[in-house]
């Protein structure tokens, strides 16, 4: 379960500021956050990711406290705990496709990559169609195929949380369904939480939740002003 | 670590071209210093293996180190020639409680060079000589009759001699009309390989090698009736003759002409150019010392150990600025390696950006860093291993070859 009370946040330059005052998401559920640009989605799933800390209040992730927690805990927190796939993929280069999908193991402290991991692997690429890209390099493959082999690593070690940033954003409405109906099952399976942000409103009624984010949002006058912050994502 | 490892090991393969050109830098800069340390280190041990195995050096007066490299190594001639007078005393000063033996050594000469060949040093010496340095023959025999040569090893194999060849000696002087003639002499043998200069000598008799000198010589008997024009005078008082320049000696020592061969002049007086000697006591060894420490002796002996620790204190100089300079290049690979580090991580701050974001510790971004720079110094380390000792099977004959 991720419950958020009291949550706030705000970039030094004073322009954005997140507020949240409660939100619960349930295990086994999930969520899509949809709004505008700039509304701090992305920002949001980092904060529960502990990739950014928190201005204040609280987020609790099963028994965990994520801004309690030192940069270091934080950091394996999120490794064994959250599966995250980004807006840019995020893709290591000189790794393939099946070497990727096995990074969150390989930088992992206690996991070693076993048979039954690679088997996974294998079984995850499979699964959206790409068990014949396993050993190619993932500068070889298209934006869709990167995106699939992204969500492939974030469901590896069977994370509490996921938390997708637009996996859906570079691809065709048949395997956008497909890889919403993938992330579902497999968090479904493992009792995980989805959240997903998307500007796809036709994948809204697949979750069991729906938050509208602008209503977060406490832009500045500052911010107001500034059409650069208007426009992008935060 | 196993892991930190196997994601550097594909990061190097991804960028191959960077990743070869650290590694080699990293070479060659390990393998200059050990090289220079590993060659000189055989260089010392060979050199100084010798001249320990050689108790005194006894020559003309001169240049210290002139003798005894030529008398360990065959090389550079002494100023001037000792004779067997010297042999004779030494060896009249064997007494009980004095022995000592003396092994004379005439290297003057060279074999014929044959085309790509350079001829090899010929050693005139006696056969105590071969018991003194543990020689053995190969092949063949050891040498029984004047104008028989065995050949060393190397010398064997690169001019492919075998028992019953002949190989001849050359000229000093071409322009020295009236003086040494080539002598063709027999190969009886080949000695085994002893990886010192030995195998690098043609050894045969030192009266063998006074033939070659024009000491001693064979020719055709003279008939003062029959051969008359040959007969610069024929005193018939004495029964002596004296022949003229149309009578040609002997360029080859075969079993009908041998016994026409013979020395002029007193054996005292016959050249050496330095001689070995080998004291059986500590007491032999002061007493000779002694004997040509004075400014009146008519030739010197030297200790060859002491004389060779001079001669490596001077490469011990050189060894020192080959230092200097592999630190300097030390210095500014690992400037070079720094600098190519700090672009790398600037050019991989994605990646490693990716690596934090998943959630990857401080350490484990710095064990990839880290892991990259092992791999890359364990491979330059062992590539610079392998090259070292590869150099080191050529150099340190190459360098001894340079030197002497």
């Amino acid at each position: 379960m991720i419950a958020i009370n009291q949550l706030t946040f705000s970039y030094r330059d004073g322009t954005f500021r997140l507020r949240i005052p409660v939100l619960t998401l349930e295990s086994g559920r999930s969520a899509v956050i949809v709004g505008p640009s700039g509304s701090g989605k992305t920002t949001f799933l980092n904060l529960i990711a502990g990739i950014l800390p928190s201005s204040g209040g609280e987020i609790r992730v099963g028994h965990t406290d994520v801004h309690r927690l030192t940069d270091n805990d934080r950091r394996l927190f999120r490794l064994l705990n959250v599966g995250q796939v980004f807006q840019d993929f995020q893709l290591i280069d000189y790794l393939n496709v099946l070497d990727n999908v096995l990074l969150p193991c390989r930088i992992h402290p206690s996991v070693t990559v076993t048979k039954t991991l690679r088997e996974r692997a294998s079984l995850l690429l499979q699964s959206v169609e790409m068990s014949s890209f396993e050993r190619r390099s993932v500068t070889c493959l298209s934006q869709g195929e990167r995106q699939r082999v992204a969500i492939c690593r974030a469901l590896l070690l069977s994370p509490q949380v996921v938390l997708a940033d637009e996996p859906t954003g570079n691809l065709d409405p048949v395997n956008a369904e497909r890889i919403v109906r993938l992330l579902r099952t497999e968090t479904r399976r493992s009792g995980a939480t989805l959240i997903m942000v998307t500007h796809d409103h036709s994948l809204l009624p697949q979750f069991d939740q729906i938050i509208p984010f602008e209503q977060f949002l406490e832009r500045t006058a500052a911010a107001k002003n500034d059409p650069q912050v208007a426009e992008g994502d935060t | 670590m196993k892991n930190a490892l196997y994601l550097a090991w594909k990061s190097l393969l991804w960028q191959r071209g960077r990743s070869l050109t650290i590694l080699l830098s990293l070479a060659i800069t390990i393998w200059l210093p050990v090289t220079v340390r590993l060659v000189l280190d055989q260089f010392r041990r060979e050199i100084s293996e010798r001249a320990n195995a050689t108790p005194l050096v006894l020559g003309a007066k001169g240049s210290r180190i002139d003798l005894a490299l030529h008398a360990l190594y065959f090389d550079t001639l002494p100023p001037a020639d000792t004779n067997m007078a010297e042999v004779e005393s030494i060896d009249n000063l064997s007494t009980a409680n004095a022995a000592a033996y003396a092994i004379p050594l005439h290297v003057r000469y060279r074999t014929q060079s044959r085309p790509g060949i350079e001829g090899a040093v010929i050693v005139g010496t006696s056969p105590e000589y071969f018991e003194f340095r543990r020689l053995k023959v190969a092949e063949g025999q050891t040498i029984s009759l004047l104008g028989d040569c065995v050949v060393g090893s190397n010398v064997a194999t690169k001019m492919q001699l075998h028992p019953g060849d002949s190989i001849l000696s050359a000229p000093r002087n071409a322009f020295n009309l009236a003086g040494d003639y080539p002598l063709k002499m027999k190969v009886v043998g080949v000695m085994a390989q002893s990886h010192s200069p030995d195998d690098d000598a043609v050894f045969t008799d030192v009266r063998t090698t006074w033939v070659i000198d024009g000491i001693g010589h064979g020719h055709q008997e003279l008939n003062p009736q029959t051969d008359s024009q040959l007969l610069l005078k024929n005193d018939t008082g004495t029964g002596s003759v004296t022949a003229n320049a149309a009578v040609l000696p002997y360029t080859e020592i075969t079993e009908d002409n041998i016994d026409s061969f013979h020395f002029h002049g007193e054996p005292a007086s016959f050249p050496l150019t330095a001689i070995l000697i080998v004291p059986e006591t500590e007491k032999s060894r002061t007493q000779i010392l002694g004997r040509y420490s004075s400014s009146l002796a008519t030739a010197q002996c030297l200790k060859p150990p002491e004389v060779i620790e001079e001669l490596l204190s001077i490469v011990f100089r050189i060894e020192q600025l080959a230092w200097v300079c592999s630190i300097a290049a030390g210095v500014v690979t690992c400037l070079l390696l720094g600098l190519v580090v700090n672009l790398s991580m600037r050019l991989r701050e994605s990646e490693m950006q990716t690596m934090f974001r998943l959630g990857c510790s401080r350490t484990t971004i710095a064990m990839l860093h880290g892991s990259e720079i092992l791999l890359l110094l364990c491979s330059a380390s062992v590539l610079a291993g392998v090259a070292a000792l590869l150099t080191l099977q050529f150099a340190a004959s190459v360098l001894r070859s340079l030197l002497f």
